[in-house]
């Protein structure tokens, strides 16, 4: 038994918006393991953004807390990269290179080792090539392969992502998902990725935990046990894929009584 | 045939063939004797007159008293503008409380502020300065503020991340992202200066002896020398066109052309 790196105790969590303070979260509990891939899935709405900012310390809880190999987690820090599903996340007046340079400056690695750092996390996610380039040179793929590369660079205790491939086409998603599982497998980071695609939540997780909405509660966590490369045609895939789909919808038709 | 279309439609070979058309007009009307040389010096005599007053060294002393002028204006204007939009940034009350005064003092053109500035600081060059810092201070508040606002959630999320917190992250992240607008708030800035700075030189005219390129305009036309009032006219448009579509351009060259992020003037 892999030994537990996060921790989530009872959270609950407010979220301020137009229509005042509304509890986003409710009685959250989870653990995640070293080296472990958790997909978190459910509809918009269900406060599943809300909880990966709570864990990157973006955001307070109002009871609960988290725990990062058995630190409580307090304020936002380098231990817990996040991966954004916005395009401008890297900075524009740096290049892809001076981006990851950057990160690791700030972090304390010193000058000489960090060309090193970040020749190895570029040729990882193929983009070596685009060193020099600017962000705004870059695809859509290729700007979140650069986020990629540079949160991975930083070597964090855990890999939030945030629907890290939500704005990308198709075709694009499905390389940068296979891609990611490669990258997961020799690194053996430990990630939490959040996704409202049932697909890219089998896809990618060791565990799939789905959410119900208002206020956001865990419903259930699912084990993936399909060896990888997976592939969506097999039959325990589709299986799963509906199992959890009438999960999600249970909550749609049948909590809000409609 | 295709070269010549080329050349035809090259920008600047355009705008030099415009330019040529408008001195050889002026050239014509000048040589023909109609006017006087008082009223409508030729092209000739003002390029002697700008021969003499360089190699005098009397344009170079009045230039760079502008300069003077100018740059000491810039520095108490950038100064104060960065100071007002911090204090924004951290409260927003002072942020309205500015808002509403750079709304009613943006529009107030600095030359219209020479009467006030006369009975306040009296003939000389504070007087010059006090109207410049007025038409630097207010565009440049208002697009440094717009900037820090329009600062990406994301990137300071990003910097935040890292570990960056207050000053570091304001001039690691907001200061960068908010660059394009700090650098059309300084273009506006500057190009108001530049402006008011000629029309007050005029009436404030020189201080201790020493006068900038407007004092220098008017104490010619007060002398009668009528080529040397174009050629000080020439330099100065010279000057306006060398630092903004060449010196601003290159800046934007290297910064935000190279970063891709432009913003649509305001």
């Amino acid at each position: 038994m892999m030994q537990e790196i996060v921790k989530v105790q009872d959270l609950s969590v407010n979220f301020t918006g137009e229509h005042g303070n509304v509890q986003a979260l409710d009685d959250i509990n989870f653990s995640v393991r070293e080296g472990e891939f958790l997909t978190v899935l459910g509809p918009s709405g269900c406060g599943k953004s809300t909880l990966i900012r709570t864990i990157a310390g973006f955001q307070k809880p109002v009871e609960g807390q988290i725990e990062l190999k058995g630190k409580k987690v307090l304020n936002p820090g380098p231990d817990r990269i996040m991966v954004f599903q916005e395009f401008d996340q890297l900075f524009p007046w740096r290049t892809v290179s001076g981006n990851l340079k950057y990160a690791l400056k700030v972090s304390g690695i010193e000058a000489e080792k960090r060309n090193e750092i970040v020749d190895k996390y570029l040729e990882l996610v193929n983009l070596k090539r685009f060193a020099r380039a600017f962000p705004h040179q870059l695809s859509g793929g290729m700007k979140q392969r650069a986020a990629i590369a540079r949160s991975l660079a930083l070597e964090p205790e855990i890999l939030l992502m945030d629907e890290p491939f939500g704005s990308l086409d198709a075709q694009t998603r499905t390389i940068l998902q296979s891609e990611l599982v490669r990258i997961w497998e020799k690194l053996g980071t430990t990630i939490i990725f959040i996704t409202h695609n049932i697909q890219e939540a089998i896809l990618l997780g060791d565990r799939v935990l789905v959410m119900s909405t208002n206020p956001g509660k865990i419903k259930d966590i699912v084990p993936v046990e399909i060896t990888r490369p997976r592939l969506p045609e097999t039959p325990e895939f589709m299986g799963l894929w509906h199992k959890l789909y009438s999960m999600l919808e249970v909550k749609r038709f049948g909590e809000n009584g409609k | 045939m295709n070269t010549l279309k080329k050349i035809y439609y090259n920008k600047f070979v355009r705008q030099f063939i415009f330019i040529a058309a408008l001195l050889a007009i002026w050239q014509i009307v000048a040589a023909s004797g109609r006017y006087s040389e008082l009223i409508l010096p030729d092209l000739v005599s003002i390029w002697d007159a700008l021969v003499e007053s360089v190699s005098t060294g009397e344009l170079w002393e009045h230039t760079s008293y502008s300069f003077y002028l100018i740059g000491t204006a810039l520095g108490i204007g950038c100064l104060l503008a960065f100071v007002l939009t911090a204090l924004s940034m951290l409260s927003p009350l002072v942020a309205d409380f500015m808002k509403t005064i750079t709304t009613v003092f943006h529009p107030l053109p600095g030359v219209a502020l020479l009467p006030i500035a006369l009975l306040w600081f009296g003939i000389g060059k504070e007087s010059v300065i006090f109207i410049l810092v007025h038409s630097i201070i207010w565009p440049l508040i208002l697009n440094t503020y717009t900037g820090f606002r329009s600062v990406s959630r994301t990137q300071l999320e990003v910097g935040r991340n890292l570990g960056l917190r207050g000053l570091n992250l304001v001039s690691s992240v907001m200061i960068p992202s908010a660059f394009p607008y700090i650098l059309t708030g300084f273009q506006i800035a500057w190009s108001n200066a530049w402006r008011s700075l000629v029309a007050a030189e005029m009436i404030f005219g020189a201080s201790g002896g020493k006068g900038g390129l407007g004092w220098l305009i008017y104490q010619k036309r007060f002398f009668l020398e009528t080529p040397a009032v174009f050629a000080a006219l020439f330099v100065i448009i010279f000057i306006g066109i060398f630092v903004e579509n060449f010196i601003f351009a290159q800046v934007e060259k290297f910064t935000v052309h190279r970063w891709g992020m432009v913003v649509r003037r305001s």
